[in-house]
C-alpha cells in the first residue's frame, strides 16, 4: 500500500519560507589553490614524461640529426631505420642479429616461467590457507623471510644446481629459477587471497566431496579469477623486465631481451648509434607498457600486493 | 542561539538531483531531527549546512548571516560525526584542544572550556587516553565534547548513535536531550531511527527522495501524518493502510472496505465535504484498536487471528483482513489467549482514523 | 588405521614448495655461508682453515671497491628516500585535488612498468656528455651548468639516484594514496569544521596516522636499494672507475668477472646481514601489531 506515490513537494512544511526571495548562485570558479596544485602536478608529470619523449623522438631520428645535439627537437625526417636496425641487426656481444633473438627468447622464457611459478604457488597457497596442514605457521614465516633474501646469497648454489640438472644456460634454466624466486611472494599473495574465503564454503565442500584436488579445481580455481589475472600481470611484467636472472642463467643461448639491450647500450665498439639504442629500449619496453596502459589498475594491484604481502 | 533556514536549496551531483528547491526553517533552541530512510538526502542537507558540501542553488542562513559561501569553520557550528572522527593520534585532551587551536583563544580559556566539557560529559578520567583505548560510548562522549568546547549556537549530529549497542543508545539519547535542555542550543540531528526522532526532537522533518514530506512537532507527525509516506514510516508496528470508499448513504460519513466493513468517520475534520464514493486510503494505528468494545467506536468487526507476538511489555496481534494482515496493539495477557484461526471481534476507536486521498496520497 | 588420501593430499601438495624452500633457499644460503669461509676461487673448495676462517671478510674490508659500495649504498638509500617524500607529496596533492586523478596516476606510475635496463638506457642517453641534456642546457646559454653527471665520479651516484627516484616515486605515490584513502573521510570533514590549517592537519594528524605506511615504504625502499643492480649496469656499469659500485653489483662482479667465489660469497653474506638488519624491525613491527590487534579483539 505504501507504493502509492507522493506527488507534491515540501508538504506540510508550514514554517518553510515560501516567500523568501530566490537567490541564483554563480557557478563556483576554480580556486587559486587548486590551480597551484594542478600546475605543480603538471610540472611533475612533465618530468616523468621527458625521458619517454626523448627516447621516442631519438629512436625516429637519423644519426646525423642526433650528432647536431638538439636532444629535445623533433626528428627532421621520421625514419624507421633505427627500429629496423635494432630489431634485425644490432649487435649484442659478438652476435649481430638484433633484438629479435632476445625477443623470442623472452617469449619462450615467459611461458614456462608463468606456468611453473603460478602452478607451484597457487597450490601451495591453497593448501596453506584452506587446509589444516602441519607447520603452516612456521612455513609461512620462512616463506615471508625468503621473499626478502637477496638473490646474490643463493646465486652460486643455484648455478651449481642448474648445472647439475643440465639446464644451466638454457631457457629452461631461466624459467626454473624464475619459478623458484617468485614462489615465496606468490604463495603469500595466493594464501592471503584464499584466507578470506569463508570457512563455511570449505566445510561444505569437504562434506560434499572431500578431495583436495577436486575442491581445488571445481571450487577454488573458479573463484580465483581476479587474483589470477593480477598475479599473471605481475609475473609477465616482472619476468619480461628481469635482467639479473636472464644474464646469470641464460648463458649464450637463452638470453632474454633485456640482456641484449644491456649489451647493446654498454658494450660499444666504434661509433655508438644512439637511435638504435633508443629503438631497442622502446622495443623492450613496449610489451609491459601495453599491459600497463590497458590494465594499469590490475598492474598496480599486483605490484602493491607483491610488495606488501611479500 | 540562532535560527537556521534553508531557502530554495537545490543540490545536484552531476545529473542527479538530490535536493530540489527545498525550504525549511527552524527557530533558535529547536531540536530538529531530519528523519528518513537512507538515501533520502538528509545527510546531504546536513553537510550543506555544515559547509562540507556546496549548494548548487539556494541560500542557507544561520541567524542573520548568509553562510552559503562561508568556510565550514566560519559558520559558527559544531558537528558530531557518525564514526566520531576522533583524531586517532591525539589524546582526548588533544582532540578537544585541536579544534580550538585554530581559533586563537587564550590558553586559559581553552583549558577552561575543556575542563567544563569534560566535567559535563564525565570524561575527566579519560583526558590522557587515546581514542583507540576508549569504548564506543566513551568515544561518543568525546566527540560530543569536541563539539561542546567550541561554544557555538548550532550543533549538528550525523547519526551519532548508530554505532552503539541498544542499551548505550538509550542512555546517550537521554544525555543528548539533557544537554540540549541545559544549553538551549539549536540542534540539527540526522537519523533514520524514529524512536530517536520521537524522543529527542522538538521538530521533525520527515524526508524521502530529497523532499520534505512533513515538518512539525513529533506529536503532529505521529497524530496527523501528512501523507502516506509519513504514515507508513512512523510507528511500529506500522499504521494499517487500507483502501476504502466513502459513503454517506446512512446519513453518516462512512468508509466502506471491500469486505463491506463500514467505519464511521463522521468526526473526521474534512476540509470539504467528500464526494460520495470517493476512493480513500484509511490509516488505522495498531494501538487505536480495542478488543473490549466499550465506549464509542467507529467500527466493530470479526476477523480471524493469524498470530500474536510479545515483545516484553508489549504485544502485537495480527489478524487476517481482506487478504492482508491487520496489526493491533494488545495487552500481553490477551495476546497469550489468542489462538490462530479463532475469530475475534475488534473495534476501532472513534475519531482516530487517518484519511488519505487514494489518488494523491495526501491527507484529506 | 586406514590410510586416507584426503588427509595426506594437502601435506603432499606442499612437498614441492617445501623442497624448493629447503634446497633453493635455506640450503643455498648455508652453502654460500660455508663457501665464504673457504679459500674457494674459481671453483668451490670445501676445506675450511679454521685458523683464518674470516680471511675473505678481512679481504673484503680491505678492498676499496667494497668500501665504496657500502658508502654508495647509504648515499643511494638517502637519495632514494626522496622518492618517498616526493611520492607522498604527489599522493597528497592528487588526493586533495580530485581532478585528473587517473591521468596523473597513470603518468607517475608508468616508469614502474618498464625494465630498469630500459630506464637506465634512457637516462644514460639523457646524461650523455656530448649530446645529452648538458649540450642542450649549454646551447641555451647556461654554459656553467654541469649536467653530465654520469661522466664524473663525484656526481655519477646522483645520476643513478635521479633515475631511481624517477622510476620508483610513482610506486610510493600509489602506496601513499592507498594509505590516504583509507583514512576515514569524516576526519577530513572534522578538520575542516575545526578550521585547522592544512599544514597542521598533515603534520599533526594525517602523517602520524600513516605511520605504518611510511614504515612500509621505508623498508621496501631499503630492500630495493640493497638489490639495486640493473640500473647500475645500464647506467654506469659501476663506473667511472668504481665510483658507482654498490654491494649487489660488487658481489656479482666478484663472482663473474673476477671469478673469486669465496670472496663473492663473503660479500653476499654481508648483503644478507644488511637485509636482516633492515628486515628485523619489520618482522618485529608486524608481530607487535598482530599481538596488539589480537589483544584487543
Amino acid at each position: 500500500m505504501t507504493d502509492l506515490t507522493v506527488s507534491q513537494k515540501s508538504l506540510g512544511a508550514e514554517v518553510a519560507v515560501r516567500s523568501a526571495p530566490y537567490f541564483p548562485r554563480k557557478k563556483k570558479a576554480i580556486t587559486g589553490r587548486s590551480i597551484a596544485v594542478l600546475v605543480f602536478l603538471s610540472i611533475c608529470a612533465l618530468f616523468f614524461c621527458v625521458p619517454l619523449y626523448v627516447v621516442i623522438t631519438t629512436s625516429f631520428k637519423t644519426m646525423e640529426q642526433i650528432r647536431e645535439g638538439a636532444m629535445f627537437a623533433l626528428p627532421n625526417v621520421w625514419t624507421l631505420e633505427a627500429w629496423d636496425h635494432a630489431w634485425n641487426s644490432a649487435c649484442s656481444g659478438t652476435r649481430c642479429e638484433g633484438l629479435k633473438v632476445g625477443f623470442w627468447n623472452s617469449v619462450y622464457i615467459l611461458i614456462p616461467s608463468l606456468i611453473l611459478s603460478i602452478g607451484l604457488s597457487i597450490v601451495t597457497g591453497y593448501a596453506l590457507a584452506l587446509w589444516n596442514v602441519k607447520w603452516a605457521g612456521p612455513f609461512l614465516f620462512v616463506l615471508f623471510i625468503c621473499a626478502f633474501v637477496p638473490f646474490q646469497i643463493i646465486m652460486f648454489p643455484l648455478i651449481s644446481m642448474t648445472a647439475a640438472m643440465k639446464v644451466y644456460g638454457s631457457i629452461w634454466g631461466v624459467a626454473i629459477i624464475h619459478a623458484i624466486l617468485a614462489m615465496p611472494v606468490l604463495t603469500l599473495i595466493f594464501r592471503n587471497y584464499y584466507k578470506d574465503i569463508p570457512q563455511e564454503i570449505m566445510s561444505a565442500a569437504v562434506m560434499d566431496s572431500g578431495s583436495f584436488w577436486k575442491i581445488f579445481f571445481e571450487i577454488i580455481l573458479p573463484m580465483s579469477g581476479n587474483i589470477l589475472i593480477v598475479v599473471l600481470i605481475l609475473q609477465i611484467t616482472s619476468i619480461w623486465n628481469d635482467y639479473l636472472i636472464g644474464v646469470t642463467f641464460g648463458g649464450l643461448g637463452g638470453q632474454p631481451m633485456t640482456v641484449n639491450l644491456a649489451n647493446l647500450i654498454t658494450i660499444s665498439t666504434g661509433t655508438v648509434r644512439y637511435n638504435d639504442n633508443m629503438a631497442a629500449a622502446l622495443l623492450t619496453a613496449i610489451p609491459p607498457l601495453v599491459i600497463y596502459f590497458f590494465v594499469g589498475k590490475l598492474f598496480v594491484q599486483g605490484i602493491t600486493a607483491g610488495a606488501i604481502k611479500g | 542561539m540562532p535560527r537556521v533556514s534553508f531557502e530554495h536549496i537545490t543540490k545536484t551531483y552531476g545529473l542527479m538531483k538530490v535536493l530540489d528547491d527545498l525550504n525549511l526553517s527552524i527557530d533558535d533552541g529547536d531540536f530538529l531531527v531530519l528523519l528518513g530512510p537512507s538515501g533520502c538526502g538528509k545527510t546531504t542537507l546536513l553537510n550543506l549546512l555544515a559547509g562540507l558540501l556546496d549548494v548548487t542553488d539556494g541560500r542557507i542562513m544561520i541567524g542573520d548571516r548568509d553562510v552559503t559561501d562561508l568556510d565550514p569553520k566560519d559558520r559558527g557550528l559544531a558537528m558530531v560525526f557518525q564514526s566520531y572522527a576522533l583524531y586517532p593520534t591525539k589524546t582526548v585532551h588533544g582532540n578537544l584542544k585541536f579544534g580550538l587551536s585554530a581559533s586563537k583563544l587564550p590558553r586559559e580559556e581553552i583549558e577552561k572550556r575543556i575542563a567544563w566539557a569534560a566535567k559535563l560529559l564525565q570524561i575527566e578520567p579519560l583526558l590522557n587516553r587515546k581514542p583507540g583505548q576508549l569504548s564506543g560510548g566513551q568515544r561518543q562522549r568525546v566527540a560530543i565534547g569536541r563539539a561542546l568546547v567550541k561554544n557555538v549556537g548550532v550543533f549538528l549530529f550525523d547519526e551519532p548513535l548508530s554505532n552503539l549497542d541498544a542499551k548505550l543508545r538509550t542512555e546517550m539519547r537521554l544525555e543528548i536531550k539533557k544537554l540540549h535542555d541545559q544549553l538551549k542550543s539549536t540542534v540539527v540531528y540526522v537519523t533514520h531511527d524514529q524512536i530517536e526522532a520521537m524522543t529527542m526532537a522538538t521538530k521533525i522533518a520527515v524526508m524521502n527522495a530529497g523532499v520534505i514530506q512533513q515538518f512539525g512537532t513529533p506529536d503532529e507527525i505521529y497524530e496527523r501524518p501528512a501523507n502516506l509516506f509519513v504514515a507508513g514510516f512512523i510507528g511500529s508496528p506500522a499504521m494499517n493502510l487500507r483502501k476504502a470508499k466513502l459513503s454517506t448513504a446512512t446519513g453518516k460519513i462512512e468508509a466502506v472496505f471491500a469486505s463491506g466493513v463500514r467505519l464511521d468517520v463522521s468526526d473526521y475534520p474534512f476540509a470539504q465535504t467528500p464526494a460520495e464514493g470517493a476512493e480513500v486510503i484509511i490509516g488505522l494505528r495498531p494501538e487505536h484498536f480495542t478488543l473490549a468494545a466499550n465506549g464509542p467506536v467507529a467500527a466493530s468487526f470479526d476477523v480471524p487471528v493469524q498470530y500474536a507476538e510479545r515483545t516484553g511489555p508489549d504485544a502485537s496481534a495480527y489478524f487476517r483482513f481482506e487478504d492482508d494482515l491487520l496489526a493491533l496493539r494488545v495487552e500481553p495477557d490477551t495476546a497469550a489467549r489468542l489462538t490462530p484461526g479463532e475469530a475475534v471481534s475488534v473495534s476501532y476507536l472513534k475519531g482516530k482514523a487517518n484519511l488519505f486521498d487514494a489518488r494523491t496520497g495526501q491527507r484529506m | 588405521m586406514t590410510f586416507r588420501w584426503s588427509r595426506w593430499s594437502p601435506q603432499l601438495a606442499l612437498v614441492p614448495a617445501g623442497l624448493v624452500t629447503l634446497v633453493a633457499f635455506i640450503g643455498a644460503i648455508l652453502w654460500t655461508v660455508y663457501l665464504s669461509l673457504t679459500r674457494s676461487r674459481r671453483l668451490p673448495e670445501y676445506e675450511i682453515d679454521w685458523s683464518e676462517w674470516g680471511r675473505q671478510y678481512e679481504r673484503l674490508f680491505k678492498d676499496s671497491a667494497w668500501l665504496i659500495s657500502l658508502q654508495n649504498l647509504i648515499v643511494l638509500g638517502l637519495g632514494s628516500a626522496l622518492a618517498i617524500v616526493f611520492g607522498f607529496i604527489l599522493a597528497a596533492m592528487i588526493d586533495r585535488e580530485k581532478r585528473g586523478e587517473s591521468i596523473f596516476r597513470t603518468v607517475f606510475l608508468y616508469p614502474l612498468a618498464i625494465s630498469l635496463i630500459v630506464t637506465g638506457a634512457a637516462w644514460r642517453w639523457m646524461f650523455n656528455p656530448e649530446l645529452g641534456v648538458e649540450h642542450f642546457i649549454h646551447s641555451i646559454g647556461l654554459t656553467w651548468v654541469n649536467a653530465s653527471w654520469l661522466a664524473r665520479p663525484e656526481t655519477a651516484m646522483y645520476g643513478v639516484i635521479l633515475a631511481s627516484v624517477w622510476q620508483s616515486a610513482g610506486f610510493y605515490m600509489a602506496l601513499m594514496l592507498a594509505g590516504l584513502k583509507s583514512i576515514n573521510s569524516e576526519i577530513w570533514s572534522a578538520a575542516r569544521l575545526d578550521g585547522v590549517s592544512l599544514f597542521r592537519l598533515y603534520t599533526e594528524i594525517i602523517i602520524p596516522m600513516m605511520k605504518f605506511t611510511f614504515v612500509t615504504c621505508a623498508i621496501l625502499l631499503s630492500l630495493g636499494v640493497i638489490k639495486a643492480y640493473d640500473v647500475i649496469v645500464a647506467m654506469t656499469n659501476g663506473g667511472p672507475g668504481q665510483s658507482t659500485y654498490v654491494p649487489a653489483y660488487f658481489t656479482i662482479q666478484a663472482l663473474s668477472a673476477k671469478g673469486n667465489l669465496g670472496f663473492a660469497s663473503a660479500a653476499a653474506v654481508l648483503m644478507l646481514l644488511i637485509t636482516a638488519v633492515i628486515f628485523l624491525p619489520l618482522v618485529l613491527l608486524t608481530a607487535w601489531q598482530q599481538r596488539r590487534s589480537g589483544a584487543r579483539s
